[in-house]
């Protein structure tokens, strides 16, 4: 799994890249999202009515031992991770209204994931990690707020800031990707293909599942990406905690088998969803006459 | 018969505050009034640079003011160059428009814009007619002059960047990402300096005042007009010609501007005489801070330039407006420090005068005017704006609506709309037969466009002349049908035009770009029904995804008359 020096690394890339996420935003940006409130509404519920859904109805359908569906079940009430703010970044998509929803989601998440566990795993008794909920929300909303001062300060450092942050969260996507793979080569192996299917499908259904949502309630395509990317991205190192914290050994290894797989293919659907995102965006744009604009 | 020129109707129509004569220019020359101005603000941020991504570089009015002068001396004094001789300058909106404008001002030389956009023939057109002697190019298009080269010889050569100017580490940064990532920095063996080592050159001669004898009729600009009727011509502005239309424009506006208070945002190229007249020299003079965006596409490059300054006024055009408006941060967030925009260029729609006026609460003064004129000949007083209305003439402009004879037309006849003032140009350059057929000998610019005067003055225009379409005997005129299109909400943009048609003699065909995907033929008739009188309803709509324009924005109804014509006679 996952070392504490590798966490405390990963933990600080995490806050440099939102020191530069926070450079691009204004209070302005979430004072506009906050206006509108049905986007960060539609969020919530897509993110904690669709994703149990989606992993109840996986775990239901495909043949699965019953540690793996736990798993899955587990991992489809997490809240949103930072992740996704990244990726909605790239993907043009609304920074402000993603950062809330985060926020949002892992607040109710203390309330909601133990309810909603109840409902699908009748009564599974699992230890909320409050001091994971904790770093997850002082790693995203503290480098935002730093970020946002900083470019307040001085356009010219916010922009430089935001910049690196960017190039960073290229950097550390692509590191996922590598780091992840040898780690975990030996589980690659030994896992059937259902559980593959499983950690992949409760991705990309949650995009697909808040995009459909967003267009449904005449959501701009931009807060449209924005809840799909939410949606789909789930707090992976939460639901690694939750289930080492909850789970005897024996039981653990095949519990984490979704959350593990899913944290490596989460990023690799999220990143060709931005890829295509971003054309949407380009085709998007106004087309304008030369010269006098 | 007394004139309209003399009698003036719209005497009365200027707002309280506003004179109806502006006698004096603000300064003898443009590089006194530089001078002037630094010596009045001296620290205080002139011109900011604003990219895409929030950098940013700032001037100040001192520092343009000692850069200018550097640059005035590397031309006299080390390139060599006359009183009188050219100078071009092709770069898009950066720090190095002012240093070098006003350099070129102090140095008794002539500036001349060339459009960055141009295609190498163009500029080698531009080079061979103005030949200058000396030109400062911004290095992404060292490529097209090197091309232009092998048409035309190639004056001096100063190589200026977009970040020109800018702090170090952001100039390194952009840089970079021009070079490596954009790849829009082409490699060229021209032989060149770098402006910086320009400057300093300057900088070490001793300081001369290269314009202490400049008579203000000197020839302060060349500035090329034309693209949209034939070849390009040179139209002379004198010092007085720029000095007088700052102050007349300056003026008509003065009730709404607050000297060394105002942000104005520059989004619209200053090579175009509208943005130099107004923004470079008008509110730099009031001592207003300049936001000089490099490209302003897409629009949301100026998302950053909104949300780190309290811009007050825009100067702009009607397909800027329009498309802010479509812009989702501009609608989330109107900027609220906002006072009044400008509109020149081309016709402001009066749908697109009221979204904004719902959306962010302030006017758009619609002007009216051609690079022939400084540019501004007439404007809506704000808060009298007319819809519809190109307003009245600015103060000491006299106008006279004329026909084909050149005989005054009576009242709320339509004529060719005619104008005398300071800010009326010099002639073409070495171009007597066009100037003599431009400028009568009562000294009166035939704009070629055709306007029809409201009993208090104000003048509103209904057409070109030559692009009046004849139906049945009844002139419609393509304008007013593109104004009732461009109020319906599907449309985005559209186009009219005159086509044969056996019965009518000309039909009235529109070219519509849709907003609304679903938008249909019929919806479009009903809504012009509505407004329109029937033969003024188009009769063939056609669809497009786009509409052909000038390289400043215009639409080109002759292409699609050329078009439609071809395709007939193919038929």
């Amino acid at each position: 799994m996952v070392g504490p020096l590798e966490q405390a690394i990963l933990a600080l890339m995490i806050a440099v890249i939102m020191l530069g996420m926070g450079a691009s935003l204004t209070p302005r940006d979430f004072t506009s999202a906050l206006k509108r409130p049905q986007g960060l509404f539609i969020g919530v519920v897509s993110q904690y009515g669709f994703m149990p859904l989606i992993a109840f109805t996986l775990a239901m359908v495909l043949p699965v031992s019953d540690p793996v569906k736990i798993g899955l079940l587990i991992m489809g009430c997490m809240p949103g991770g930072t992740t996704s703010n990244i990726f909605t970044y790239f993907s043009k998509g609304n920074l402000a209204l993603s950062v809330l929803m985060t926020v949002t989601s892992t607040l109710f998440g203390v309330v909601l994931i133990p309810i909603l566990l109840l409902v699908y795993a009748a009564g599974l008794d699992i230890d909320i990690p409050a001091s994971n909920i904790v770093v997850t929300l002082i790693l995203l909303l503290v480098p935002v707020a730093i970020g946002m001062a900083i470019r307040r300060w001085n356009a010219n450092v916010g922009a430089l800031v935001e910049l690196g942050g960017s190039a960073l969260g290229i950097f550390f996507i692509v590191f996922l990707l590598v780091s992840w793979v040898p780690r975990n080569w030996a589980f690659l192996l030994t896992t059937p293909p259902s559980v593959f299917l499983g950690a992949i499908a409760l991705g990309v259904m949650g995009f697909a599942c808040g995009y459909g949502l967003s267009i449904l309630m005449r959501q701009t395509p931009r807060n449209a990406r924005t809840v799909a990317l939410e949606t789909g991205i789930q707090n992976g190192p939460l639901a690694v905690a939750l289930v080492v914290l909850t789970f005897a050994s024996t039981q653990q290894q095949e519990i984490l088998a979704v959350p593990v797989l899913y944290s490596l293919f989460i990023v690799i659907t999220s990143s060709l969803l931005t890829l295509w995102f971003r054309r949407i965006d380009a085709r998007s744009q106004q087309t304008l006459p030369n010269a006098l604009l | 018969m007394t004139s309209t020129a003399t009698a003036r109707p719209w005497a009365a129509a200027y707002p309280p505050g506003v004179p109806a004569e502006v006698t004096a220019p603000l300064a003898a020359t443009l590089g006194q009034l530089v001078r002037d101005t630094a010596a009045r603000e001296g620290n205080r941020i002139a011109y900011t640079v604003v990219m895409p991504n929030g950098m940013y570089g700032d001037l100040s009015f001192a520092e343009v003011d000692r850069l200018s002068d550097a640059f005035a001396n590397y031309l006299r004094d080390v390139a060599m160059l006359n009183p009188g001789d050219r100078v071009a300058l092709q770069t898009p909106n950066s720090l190095t428009v002012p240093v070098v404008a006003f350099g070129v001002f102090k140095a008794g030389c002539v500036l001349v814009n060339i459009n960055p956009l141009y295609t190498p023939a163009e500029m080698a057109h531009q080079l061979r007619d103005a030949s200058p002697r000396l030109i400062v190019i911004t290095d992404m298009f060292m490529d097209k002059l090197t091309e232009a080269g092998k048409l035309t010889p190639l004056p001096q050569i100063v190589v200026t960047r977009v970040a020109e100017l800018m702090p170090r580490a952001v100039r390194g940064v952009i840089g970079l990402v021009q070079k490596h990532w954009d790849r829009s920095i082409p490699a060229h063996s021209l032989p060149h300096i770098r402006l910086p080592d320009a400057l300093a050159k300057g900088a070490a001669r001793p300081a001369r005042r290269h314009d202490a004898d400049l008579p203000p009729d000197a020839i302060a600009a060349l500035q090329y007009t034309g693209g949209t009727t034939g070849v390009a011509k040179g139209a002379i502005l004198t010092h007085r010609n720029l000095l007088m239309n700052m102050a007349q424009a300056m003026t008509f506006i003065a009730p709404h501007v607050a000297p060394a208070k105002e942000v104005v945002l520059t989004a619209i190229p200053t090579y175009h005489i509208l943005a130099f007249t107004l923004n470079l020299l008008g509110f730099f003079h009031l001592g207003g801070r300049n936001l000089l965006i490099p490209n302003p596409r897409p629009l949301s490059n100026l998302k950053r330039a909104f949300e780190n300054y309290p811009i007050t006024w825009i100067i702009g055009v009607n397909t800027l407006f329009n498309g802010l408006m479509n812009e989702f941060w501009f609608r989330d967030a109107p900027p609220r420090t906002l006072k009044a925009s400008f509109a020149g260029g081309m016709a402001l729609h009066g749908a697109v005068a009221q979204r904004w006026r719902d959306m962010t609460g302030t006017d758009i003064v619609e002007g009216y005017g051609l690079t022939e004129t400084s540019p501004v000949a007439t404007g809506n007083p704000i808060g009298r704006a007319r819809e519809g209305s190109i307003g009245i003439p600015m103060p000491s402009t006299e106008v006279r609506l004329i026909d084909d004879s050149g005989a005054e037309v009576p009242p709320g006849t339509p004529g060719e709309f005619t104008l005398r003032g300071p800010q009326v140009m010099a002639g073409y350059w070495q171009r007597p037969e066009d100037t003599a057929a431009a400028i009568c000998a009562e000294g009166f610019l035939r704009t070629g466009d055709i306007a029809t005067m409201d009993p208090d003055g104000y003048f509103r225009i209904i057409d070109r002349k030559k692009d009046m379409i004849l139906v049945s005997g009844f002139n419609v005129y393509p304008n007013e049908v593109e104004d009732v299109l461009a109020a319906h909400p599907g449309i985005a943009e559209s186009a009219v035009i005159g086509v044969p048609d056996g019965a009518a003699g000309e039909a009235v065909r529109a070219y519509v770009v849709r907003r609304d995907p679903e938008l249909t033929e019929a919806d479009i008739r009903a809504h012009c029904k509505a407004k329109l009188t029937a033969y003024k309803v188009p009769r063939q709509i056609e669809f497009r995804n786009e509409l052909p324009k000038s390289n400043v924005g215009k639409i080109l109804r002759r292409d699609l008359r050329a078009e439609a014509l071809s395709s007939k006679k193919g038929a």
